[in-house]
């Protein structure tokens, strides 16, 4: 049994525009990274969107541990069951790095035995961020470390997914490679990570690579 | 809980946001506040003074009912085919004397309708009636070498209205007359000392300076003279009076003094034209024995012949006063209303002058409180208004947040809530200040205005006044009692306090209207937000 599977996946802008996506079927299991790599425009955004459930398909269905996503409540599989690294981390800036990563973990409505506040600074800690670091406005920090706060911000509540949307496309190498590390690091833990990425150097480090299609 | 949490830090996150919108909320608040406040201080006064007051009324006969009712046409004699002007003028062959004369209740009647009195109510009444000087007594302001002053004021005048059916002094003549007499001698019985006290007034113009008060249950004919007769006809405590019926000289009574009393009320040269009217010439006693002396009158059935040669009952007729006192407003409209089912016709109402001062009393403060609920809508309108455009602004502004809370899951409507929370926070904060601001401003505001406005009342008064000739703020009632000129109304001319618990449960309801009314926009808006879209506007 697959943790996460499409089947017969479509999706077009309108009901007359040419479809994004055609037919796709992949299967993601737990504790390896998957890249999604494709040209501009082969749909690599719109499947995360579709695997996030911030989309629905026009055509097929995904399934979660065999039940069909769309049976489950959108914001509570957004909260509980996928974590979501946007391409441009999506952090709100009035709240430090901590309070982010709270947040979210106030979001999902799970209970938590250790104390969210002391569960955010290990996360926090665990992609590279140091106490101080945790407790400054997301505006200042650099791109990588609003990376991290993103990814921290990801596995606040211990989702299964992590899905990533170019997760090193701003930042330079020696992040890059950081950030790298510590995905395989969620993946060794047994996460189910997708990275949306047009960087050969982050599909080289993945364990499966989809390529789409271009319609 | 964590909604709360995170409303709070995103308001002290974005200051300026919120400082602006706080500010529009406390000049809400203020103006509300102080114009909830003015209105709240004339409920106040109102009820405060209601519920302290004692009201007095009278059954009086709708004279001027009365009269449009003769001057209707009678549409069932076909009167309106004569010619129009006969018909809208007012036709003195057709008047029905009798209406205006058989407009006295008698004293059985009065007491049977305060059957509809409840508990803790009363009344009392007085009678009064003319009696004439006999031997040496003189009224006093007639001068023994004044013959024409002398005759006058012994003479009975007769102002001669004729019922219909003939013409005489300009009247339609015939039938019974309505005969005016003018004695020396103004004599009023009183029922108990609250008839008196009313009659006289609390303010101590009337004052006994020698002897004592009469006896109000006494049959025996004590009086008490003012202290002006008493010196003009050297009289003293314990002197008798002799009076007599204006109409029979023969028919004397003899009164005892039993006190002498100072009235500081002067009064004007019209009153004094008989010599009765001037207060130097009333004579006050208790009403058995001045109902002894008019039934007295009536036994000696003594007759009078008119100028028209009919023979008239020359019997004292006393004109009687009742008054009921009512210790509340409810009772006094209780009454009202049960006073016709007593028998009451509809011809008389019910009325308390009491009240109608009360009532001219308010208002510059009920003129002030209409203008402040006009202001407080305008300022609620206006600022809900400007409300509810900054929070579609806002909104915009934070349309990319909404964006990311229901990208990582939060479901819109805990979005709103989370926005609902933020404005009512800033704005139960700025109403709090605000309604501080206002409770203390808004008492000496109140007094400002309501000084101006009663300036306003009396420059419009006296400006009539100076046109008419008449205060419009009187009664016709008031201005006859008072020919004096002095101010008829005494104008609500302050408030103490007008902030209570009552405006501010009115300013909380103003507080969350507007955070509901302000926030709608904004709740729509947000429903209606995709988060993909948004975000990826953002990219």
């Amino acid at each position: 049994m697959s943790l996460l599977k499409l089947e017969h996946i479509c999706y077009q802008y309108g009901r007359n525009a040419r479809p994004v996506l055609n037919d796709l079927n992949y299967q993601f299991d737990s504790g390896n990274i998957y890249a999604i790599v494709g040209k501009s425009g082969a749909g690599k955004t719109t499947l995360l969107s579709i695997l996030s459930s911030l989309a629905s398909p026009t055509g097929g269905h995904i399934y979660l541990n065999d039940q069909d996503v769309s049976q489950i409540d959108k914001y509570r599989f957004r909260s509980r069951y996928v974590g979501v690294v946007f391409q441009n981390f999506n952090l709100l800036s009035h709240l430090t790095a901590l309070e982010n990563v709270v947040l979210s973990m106030n979001i999902s409505g799970k209970h938590f035995d250790t104390p969210k506040k002391e569960l955010a600074l290990e996360l926090l800690q665990k992609v590279s961020l140091s106490p101080d670091e945790a407790n400054r406005r997301v505006l200042k920090l650099s791109g990588g470390q609003q990376q991290r706060v993103a990814i921290a911000r990801a596995l606040s509540y211990d989702p299964d997914i992590i899905l990533a949307d170019e997760p090193t496309g701003n930042l330079d190498e020696e992040t890059q490679d950081e950030i790298i590390r510590i995905f395989r690091l969620l993946a060794d833990e047994g996460k189910c990570v997708i990275l949306v990425t047009h960087s050969p150097i982050v599909a080289q480090a993945a364990d499966y690579v989809y390529e789409l299609p271009r319609h | 809980m964590f909604l709360f949490q995170n409303a709070l830090k995103s308001i002290t996150r974005n200051k300026l946001r919120n400082i602006l919108i706080g500010i529009i909320v406390l000049v809400i608040a203020v103006s509300a506040c102080t114009a909830l406040s003015i209105r709240q201080a004339a409920q106040t006064a109102k009820e405060d003074t209601l519920s302290q007051m004692t009201i007095t009324a009278q059954i009086s006969f709708d004279r001027t009912q009365a009269m449009e009712q003769m001057a209707q046409p009678d549409m069932e004699n076909g009167k309106p085919d004569q010619a129009p002007d006969a018909d809208t003028s007012f036709d003195r062959r057709n008047f029905d004397f009798d209406i205006l004369q058989g407009s006295s209740l008698t004293l059985e009647d009065y007491i049977q309708y305060a059957q509809a009195q409840s508990d803790g109510d009363s009344y009392y009444y007085s009678g009064a009636f003319s009696l004439d000087a006999t031997g040496d007594l003189l009224p006093y302001g007639t001068e023994e070498d004044d013959e024409e002053s002398d005759e006058s004021s012994e003479t009975s005048q007769d102002f001669s209205m004729q019922p219909p059916g003939g013409m005489e002094n300009g009247f339609p003549g015939g039938g019974e007359r309505f005969q005016v007499n003018t004695g020396d001698f103004a004599i009023t019985g009183y029922s108990s000392y609250d008839a008196m006290l009313s009659m006289f007034g609390e303010d101590g113009s009337y004052m006994i300076t020698d002897g004592e008060m009469f006896d109000e249950t006494s049959e025996e004919l004590t009086c008490i003279i003012s202290n002006e007769l008493a010196l003009y006809n050297n009289l003293s405590v314990g002197d008798t009076l002799t009076l007599c019926n204006p109409q029979c000289e023969d028919e004397t009574y003899t009164l005892t003094i039993s006190g002498i009393y100072t009235n500081s009320a002067s009064s004007s040269e019209e009153q004094n034209r008989f010599s009765m009217n001037d207060p130097a010439n009333n004579i006050y006693m208790n009403y058995t024995a001045l109902s002894d002396i008019a039934d007295a009158s009536s036994e000696a059935d003594n007759t009078t012949t008119d100028s028209s040669g009919e023979e008239q009952s020359a019997a004292l007729n006393i004109t009687l006063a009742f008054t009921y006192t009512f210790t509340n407003i409810e009772h006094y409209e209780q009454f009202e209303e049960q006073v016709y089912e007593l028998g009451l016709s509809e011809d008389y109402t019910v009325s308390s002058s009491d009240l109608t001062a009360f009532e001219n009393s308010l208002t510059p403060l009920e003129t002030l409180s209409t203008t402040a609920l006009w202001f407080f809508l305008i300022v609620l309108i206006v600022g809900g208004i400007i409300l509810v455009t900054l929070n579609i602004f806002n909104l915009r502004e934070r349309k990319y947040e909404v964006g990311v809370l229901t990208a990582i899951g939060m479901k819109k409507s805990r979005v709103a809530v989370q926005f609902v929370i933020e404005l009512f926070l800033v704005t139960f904060v700025s109403m709090m200040i605000g309604t501080a601001i206002g409770a203390a401003v808004s008492v000496p505001v109140t007094n400002t205005l309501l000084s101006g406005q009663i300036e306003k009342n009396e420059q419009s008064n006296a400006s009539v006044s100076e046109n008419f000739g008449f205060d419009p703020g009187q009664s016709a009632g008031e201005r006859m009692a008072r020919p004096d000129g002095s101010p008829a109304v005494s104008y609500v001319n302050s408030v103490s306090s007008a902030t209570n618990l009552t405006v501010i449960l009115q300013l909380v309801g103003v507080g969350i209207l507007l955070t509901i009314v302000s926030s709608l926009a904004a709740l729509i808006s947000i429903m209606r937000y995709e988060p993909l879209k948004i975000l990826s506007s953002r990219s």
